[in-house]
């Protein structure tokens, strides 16, 4: 739509312009035409009516642009969803990952420690304080991405927010996540397999935390409902590159599909069980991934036999400039 | 397991390097066969300004194989990003050396001004949060430092000797090589080894293998080539691996090693 209204609001002007040329012009384009001194008013009044129509054009374009640029650019959702944060609130939000990051590594040192000295000695190792243990453990991954989303949820809906770009090489951002998620999929029997077409992607001009951070939660996502495997492939064309998440878990149901990407839904709301996430990692996902230029979509299969899936493709842009985007 | 980084060291510099959570890092870099060298500055000047003398005539007096870095030192106002400019000094005197930022701010503003600043030095940085497991600080600290080590084990019982080019298979003492697994076989398996030390889940694609297959279908000539290591393996193994075990093919675009479960 934003490409229509330079057009639409050089067309209204032009118009205004016409109406006032046949405006000056009506008295002798009357005489000529028809000799009489009533036939210069409809040249008048067509030139009154031209001046009026161009002028509301271009103001009506003015005033629904500001509105547009407003909504498309900032907002979750189609709506202006940013906040007039105060300074206090901002400085918090800066600081929370390292406030709530402190009691959580105390936590999860602990849980480490205690680990090493009950292999240290088998024998005084009780099965529900191992429980424990790898129930913190299996938790950590969840902490983490959720102090991550909401420090993007907190960047997505600040006024200062900007879109820094950087030299990414894409199979590193891969090997990153892929590092972190191999140790959850193995606790809980799963695989994950990565690789890229060519096998060397290169470098491209994109935003690194939105590439790793939209990923993450691809890759949290499948992982957790993956049956056995988890597969992620990237790919390029000379002006994209693409991520797909592939997982061989039951897959969604068409009816569910369309609110995927809606803040807080998870599986378990269908089911009314309690929630395995905050909901919050798709729509952010989808949210940056859109707010970086490029999309995410999804395709599911959830027929009972061997073919149910899911799969997210992520499309970003290679080609954003240093110029564009403020890269020095 | 095989101390596969024996005589390689990593220098840790942070102010909680006694916390439960760097004490795990440490074990499970000590695991892995480095040694850990932990900096504790003399008390006198701000703690900042301590560590980042101290770290600075550490690293001139024995240079480690990598540092791993935190980004705060103590409460300290000035000290808050202490490891930013600890950083900035390692990366303009020593620009080879990989440095691995330990950090709650694994994204985020103080990233990208690091990330920058080190980019224009071509500098190995990168950045891993404190909730990390320790073998994700492991994994990235392999590729960071960059070359394979002469021994890569895969599992309890295969060790692939990258020096000597010979496949043991056993455990422990009871280790006995792997004749069979030879020239190229032996180029395949140690590609797929090396691959997986760095990214346990990284597929290595037909091109990258099929330089070590000849023939008119150089496909198939890996493909049997892969049978026959996964054989000679079993066979001393006393067992026969599988389409989905030991090497595996992925969608018909590259084979992946999945160490054996024991």
């Amino acid at each position: 739509m934003k490409k229509f209204i330079t057009p639409i609001k050089i067309s209204g002007g032009v118009i205004a312009l016409a109406g006032v040329i046949l405006l000056i012009l009506a008295p002798f384009l009357g005489k000529n035409f028809f000799d009489l001194l009533w036939a210069v008013e409809p040249f008048t009044y067509l030139g009154g009516i031209l001046l009026v129509v161009g002028l509301g054009v271009t103001a009506a374009t003015y005033s629904g642009a500001e509105r547009f640029i407003k909504n498309s650019d900032h907002g979750l959702n189609g709506q202006n969803g940013k906040h007039s944060w105060s300074e206090t609130t901002l400085q918090y939000f800066q600081l929370f990952d390292h406030d709530l990051g402190r009691p959580l590594r105390r936590i999860i040192g602990k849980e480490r420690e205690l680990r090493a000295v009950m292999q240290a000695n088998p024998g005084s190792s009780d099965a529900g304080v191992i429980e424990l243990l790898d129930e913190i453990e299996r938790q950590t991954p969840n902490f983490r991405l959720m102090m991550s989303n909401i420090q993007v949820l907190i960047q997505l809906e600040s006024p200062a927010s900007d879109d820094e770009v950087q030299l990414v090489e894409p199979n590193e951002v891969i090997r990153r996540i892929a590092d972190r998620y191999t140790p959850v999929a193995a606790e809980a029997g799963k695989e994950i397999t990565w690789w890229s077409e060519p096998s060397e992607l290169g470098l491209v001009y994109a935003n690194t935390n939105a590439i790793e951070h939209i990923v993450t939660n691809l890759v949290d996502n499948a992982v957790r409902y993956a049956g056995t495997h988890v597969e992620v492939k990237l790919t390029k064309n000379p002006t994209h590159f693409f991520v797909r998440v592939w997982d061989d878990g039951p897959g969604i149901g068409a009816q569910y599909v369309p609110h995927l990407f809606d803040r807080g839904w998870t599986p378990e709301v269908v089911r009314r069980e309690e929630k395995s996430s905050s909901g919050l990692g798709l729509f952010i996902a989808r949210n940056l991934a859109r707010q970086s230029g490029g999309d995410l979509t999804v395709e599911s299969d959830d027929s009972p036999d061997g073919e149910h899936h899911t799969t997210f493709l992520l499309s970003l842009p290679s080609n954003l400039t240093a110029e564009l985007n403020g890269v020095r | 397991m095989a101390r596969v980084n024996a005589g390689r060291n990593i220098l840790v510099v942070d102010d909680e390097s006694e916390s439960d959570i760097l004490r795990a890092v440490r074990r499970r870099l000590e695991e892995e066969g480095w040694t850990t060298t932990v900096i504790e500055p003399e008390s006198g000047h701000s703690l900042g300004e301590e560590f980042e003398a101290a770290t600075l005539w550490s690293i001139e007096q024995t240079l480690p194989d990598a540092v791993l870095l935190d980004v705060r030192f103590g409460q300290n106002r000035d000290d808050q990003f202490r490891g930013l400019s600890i950083l900035g000094e390692i990366v303009e005197r020593w620009p080879k050396l990989p440095i691995l930022m330990f950090t709650q701010y694994a994204q985020g503003p103080d990233r990208e001004t690091a990330v920058r600043d080190s980019l224009k030095w071509d500098a190995p940085v990168d950045f891993i949060d404190k909730l990390a497991s320790p073998d994700e600080v492991v994994l990235r600290l392999r590729r960071l430092i960059g070359t394979a080590p002469e021994s890569i084990p895969i599992g309890n019982h295969i060790l692939v000797d990258v020096s000597a080019r010979l496949v043991y298979v056993g455990e422990g003492e009871d280790r006995d090589p792997a004749l069979e697994i030879q020239g190229m076989k032996f180029e395949i398996f140690r590609e797929l080894a090396v691959t997986w030390y760095r990214s346990p889940g990284e597929l290595v694609a037909f091109a990258r293998l099929e330089r070590y297959s000849e023939g008119e279908d150089p496909r198939a000539s890996l493909r049997v080539r892969i049978r026959e290591i996964k054989d000679a393996i079993g066979k001393a193994m006393n067992t026969r691996f599988g389409p989905s075990e030991l090497i595996i093919n992925i969608r018909d675009q590259g084979y992946r090693l999945v160490p054996p479960k024991s």
